[in-house]
């Protein structure tokens, strides 16, 4: 089985973000791996230590993305390529699923994982988009999955209403919850043994495409502005006699929180 | 007696030692190398003060009692180590005699006086040991047969060695002396006998035998005393009694400066490490040849244990057995070791011609993994690097380096480590503190505090050094904030790093996990180094530890202070001043980090003992045998699921000792003790406050 796997580089959302002029304040801005698309990238790794499979990475973006590809390697990825090209800066999500269109047709996969969000925009639209464009099964919200034979494989997916088992017809997409596994963090060791792994750079013309091809040049959608969240008011504190505090904050919940 | 019956003894006794011998210096030479020669003066004073003087053994309020007995036990060998020689010459020579310890010179009746008295004493002690291994039995010690035979023969030594000297003088004294029989008699000092009243008691013992029978007496006991010795000798190197012969030169070996030896900087860019999986302790062989003679040189005499927050809480730690184990894998794996070693020699850096040999070399592997076959992992992650085993060892057996190597090993090579450290290790590489908090957020806690930052202030006299927990934990930041009142009150320039500052590593490195700890400290001198930061107050013994004694290898150097050394020396200075005004019990609590690794032990309680107006109690454990908190060596970020709680077991401690405040200078001991009390229900009783917390309370 040919397994590929999706990664994308994010802001770091643990930081305090700011925002300037509709834009976010670059400046002290840290990014790391996407989440989700770390579990994607060990629910392929098990598959493969379960079951012979072949694993590939693509990462796609505008720079280089060596230091989280070669964790993606230390963790038991086979083979990556990293899709670079200026005209992905801005690129939305129909872009980046035909990019990953172009990817899956340039190899021969069986099975495409990827993390079903991504924490940047979590819009969690590419992998599902990717199922489209390509005209085969896709399904999100994966919490497990099982290989049942060299054609077929079964997902729990995490419903509203409970777990739904959902047998599948290879190739397929699936995008895949973070409760689906704890991604493992590298051993040290092989990290620095990833440094001797080759990692395949190309642009969308080494790709086999162009910018108008996928749409880069009109994206469907864009980012007009962005704005701060807005600060919790702190609340208020009320000391004293019982009594006295209770009528008074019912008081303020008729007239001004308008709430009673 | 009889040159020849003494030549084959003496040559059979020796050539199966030296054997013995030879075999273990050369599995010593097969291990890695250590420098353990340089400072011989220093050496010299620890092999005096610890060996000779039997410091750790008498020195143990708790111990006195087993501790005299030993220590009168090996004084007494000392002594008789020179009657032997005489014994030797013996059966050689009648009448033979040392120079200077001759009948001529007093001296000589001197030495037979305290040969004497010291071979009484040493039978009451052997007495007295086989009382407290049969009856008293303290739970430290484990009974085995070795050491019943080894006391047995201690025994038979003083006995044979008494009886052989009573027999002559009865012969002497009570018979005339019928086999012309050499004794001591100047006519200035008189007969030998009236310097040795043991001899005389054990002389009176056999009183009733015959001439004849006397002199058998004596012709035997003379061979018994010669043949238990010689035996004695050959089977110490087979046992824990191997101590007799290894305690003096491991304890001149012993690391100077820093209390063990410092963890070993990697290095990690070169990329033959990650392939022949050099890092850390992974094999055998890669342990050093001092690691190795601790472990010949281990008693198992339990004090290890004992003193061991792990073991005492039930975890499967048990530092004698970890020593008995190592040890027994390393005599089983002795030939392969020193073969493996002889072609390591011939190495000759061209990689073509290594891989034939490291391909042999690899032949020679133990069959046993050394971490999940010969050491449990629970074993291995269960050690709080709290040193208290290693402030107790006799014989100054380096337990924690050992541990960490082998962690290293673990973590860096094997990628086998507890999976809660994952999150800790995660939070440290992408926003540079365990907890993983934006690294954005950590000055938050210093809003409106008016705290300049180095980037503003590069002049600042001193650097406040925050920490993480002080940075980022709700509780710990209340420390952080009363430090900031006292320094401002005693009008310090000081400055923070603010978001510059990261974690310095310490647990990582405790975890084994050098890269992370490299990648810390690597980023943290350079800030420091930029800033020319000279002086550093740090309110985490951890961080102090680390900045002092771990960044020096880095380039990093800088003159460490404590804030508790810092806020004593304010108050000294008059620079602040605080009220006696403290009520309640107040007790505190050592850290191990700023105790036991740094010697800090006056100045908090200098401080306390300021504060608190009926004065500061102390805990039963406390000082250099104070009790860790578990959280140490990176068990702070570890789950802790075998056996009770380390911190609840502390806490049971200080609530016994009906104390209303507990003072601490430690953020990882103030959450884990505070989270103890909690545990206990107890929280609202015993206040756990951080000297810092206390002094800005106090501020007169």
């Amino acid at each position: 089985m040919k397994i590929l796997t999706t990664v994308k580089k994010v802001v770091d959302v643990e930081l305090n973000i700011h925002v300037e002029n509709g834009a976010i304040v670059e400046k002290g801005l840290q990014y790391v791996i996407n989440a989700w698309d770390e579990n994607a990238v060990e629910a392929a790794v098990q598959l493969k230590e379960a079951n012979k499979a072949e694993t590939t990475l693509v990462s796609l973006g505008s720079g280089d993305n060596t230091d989280i590809i070669r964790k993606c390697y230390a963790m038991g990825i086979d083979n990556a390529i990293h899709i670079d090209d200026p005209a992905l800066a801005k690129a939305d999500s129909p872009t980046f699923a035909k990019v990953l269109q172009k990817v899956y047709e340039a190899g021969d996969y069986d099975l495409v994982i990827a993390g079903k969000q991504a924490q940047d925009t979590d819009a969690g639209q590419a992998g599902i988009m990717l199922g489209e464009f390509l005209g085969i099964p896709c399904v999100s919200n994966v919490i497990e999955i099982k290989v049942t034979d060299d054609t077929h494989i079964q997902v729990s997916r995490l419903g509203d209403a409970g777990t739904e088992i959902v047998d599948v017809t290879l190739p397929a997409v699936i995008t895949v919850s973070d409760s689906i596994n704890e991604p493992r963090l590298p051993a040290m060791r092989g990290i620095m043994m990833a440094k001797k792994k080759k990692i395949t750079v190309m642009d969308l013309a080494g790709l086999g495409t162009s910018v108008e091809e996928i749409g880069g040049t009109a994206p469907t959608s864009g980012i007009v502005e962005f704005m701060p969240t807005q600060k919790r008011k702190g609340g208020q504190k009320f000391e004293g006699d019982p009594a006295e505090i209770t009528a008074q904050v019912v008081q303020l919940l008729v007239n001004e929180a308008k709430v009673l | 007696m009889s040159p020849l019956f003494m030549t084959l003894v003496l040559a059979v006794g020796l050539a199966i030692f030296g054997r013995t011998m030879y075999q273990r210096i050369l599995l010593l030479m097969a291990l890695e190398p250590a420098d353990r020669f340089n400072h011989i003066k220093d050496r010299l004073k620890n092999m005096v003060v610890i060996a000779l003087g039997q410091k750790r053994l008498v020195g143990r309020k708790k111990e006195r009692a087993s501790g005299i007995m030993h220590a009168l036990i090996f004084w007494g060998f000392c002594v008789l180590l020179i009657r032997s020689i005489t014994l030797y010459g013996e059966g050689y020579v009648h009448g033979f005699q040392l120079p200077l310890l001759g009948e001529s010179s007093i001296l000589g009746y001197l030495y037979l006086t305290l040969k004497d008295v010291m071979e009484g004493i040493v039978l009451i002690m052997v007495i007295y040991a086989f009382y407290r291994r049969m009856v008293v039995k303290p739970p430290r010690l484990h009974n085995t047969w070795e050491a019943y035979l080894v006391l047995g023969l201690i025994g038979v030594l003083m006995v044979s060695d008494l009886l052989y000297d009573g027999a002559r003088f009865m012969l002497i004294t009570a018979h005339g002396n019928p086999g012309d029989l050499h004794y001591f008699n100047n006519p200035t000092f008189g007969q030998e006998f009236l310097w040795t009243p043991v001899t005389i008691a054990a002389g009176n013992v056999i009183s009733g035998f015959s001439p004849v029978g006397l002199e058998r007496v004596m012709v035997l006991m003379f061979w018994v005393h010669i043949i238990t010795q010689l035996t004695f000798l050959n089977l110490l190197p087979l046992g824990k009694h191997f101590h007799v012969i290894t305690s003096l030169p491991n304890v001149f070996l012993k690391h100077l400066g820093y209390p063990h030896e410092k963890i070993k900087l990697l290095d990690l860019e070169d990329e033959s490490v990650w392939e022949d999986e050099t890092l850390g302790v992974n094999h055998l062989h890669q342990l050093n040849w001092k690691q190795g003679l601790d472990l010949y040189t281990c008693t198992e005499c339990g004090r290890c244990k004992e003193v061991c927050p792990t073991y005492v809480t039930d975890k499967p730690l048990n530092l004698h057995d970890f020593n008995d184990t190592l040890k027994a894998e390393l005599y089983a794996n002795a030939d392969n070791l020193i073969l493996r070693a002889k072609l390591a020699k011939t190495l000759t850096g061209d990689a073509e011609a290594d891989a034939k040999t490291k391909e042999k070399m690899a032949v020679f592997k133990p069959e046993k993994a050394l971490v999940g076959e010969v050491i449990a992992l629970d074993t291995l992650w269960a050690c709080t690097t709290c040193r208290a085993c290693e402030q107790v060892c006799p014989v100054t057996i380096e337990h924690v380096p050992r541990i960490i190597a082998l962690r290293q090993g673990q973590t860096l090579m094997q990628g086998e480590y507890p999976e809660e450290l994952n999150t800790a290790f995660k939070g440290l590489e992408r926003n540079g503190n365990p907890w993983g908090i934006g690294y954005d957020k950590r000055a938050d806690w210093a809003e409106g505090l008016d705290v300049k930052l180095m980037a503003d202030h590069p002049d600042a006299e001193y650097l406040l050094w925050v920490g993480c927990a002080g940075s980022f934990d709700d509780r710990t930041q209340k420390v952080s904030k009363a430090l900031v009142k006292i320094l401002k009150a005693a009008g310090v320039d000081f400055a923070i790093l603010g978001t510059e500052e990261k974690c310095t590593g310490d647990f990582a490195r405790r975890a084994g996990n050098e890269m992370m700890y490299q990648m810390m400290a690597t980023e943290n001198i350079e800030v420091l180094n930029s800033y020319k930061v000279k002086k550093i107050i740090a309110a985490c013994p951890h961080c102090l530890n680390t900045l002092k004694h771990d960044y020096p290898q880095m380039g990093g150097h800088y003159e460490v202070i404590h804030h508790t050394d810092f806020i004593n020396q304010l108050i000294t200075d008059g620079k602040i001043r605080v009220k006696k005004s403290l009520a309640g019990v107040l007790t505190y609590h050592d850290p191990c980090y700023l105790g036991r690794y740094n010697e800090i032990y006056d100045a908090p309680r200098s401080i306390l003992g300021g504060l608190s107006n009926q004065g500061l109690s102390e805990l039963p454990r406390h000082g250099t045998e104070s009790f860790c908190c578990g959280a140490g060596g990176g068990r702070m970020w570890m789950e802790e699921t075998i056996g009770t709680r380390i911190n609840v077991e502390r806490s049971k401690e200080i609530v016994a000792e009906k104390a209303e405040t507990v003072a601490v200078g430690c953020p990882f001991c103030l959450t884990m003790i505070e989270d103890g009390m909690k545990e206990l229900d107890k929280d609202e009783q015993v206040k756990t406050r951080d000297i810092a917390e206390l002094v800005a309370e106090h501020l007169a």
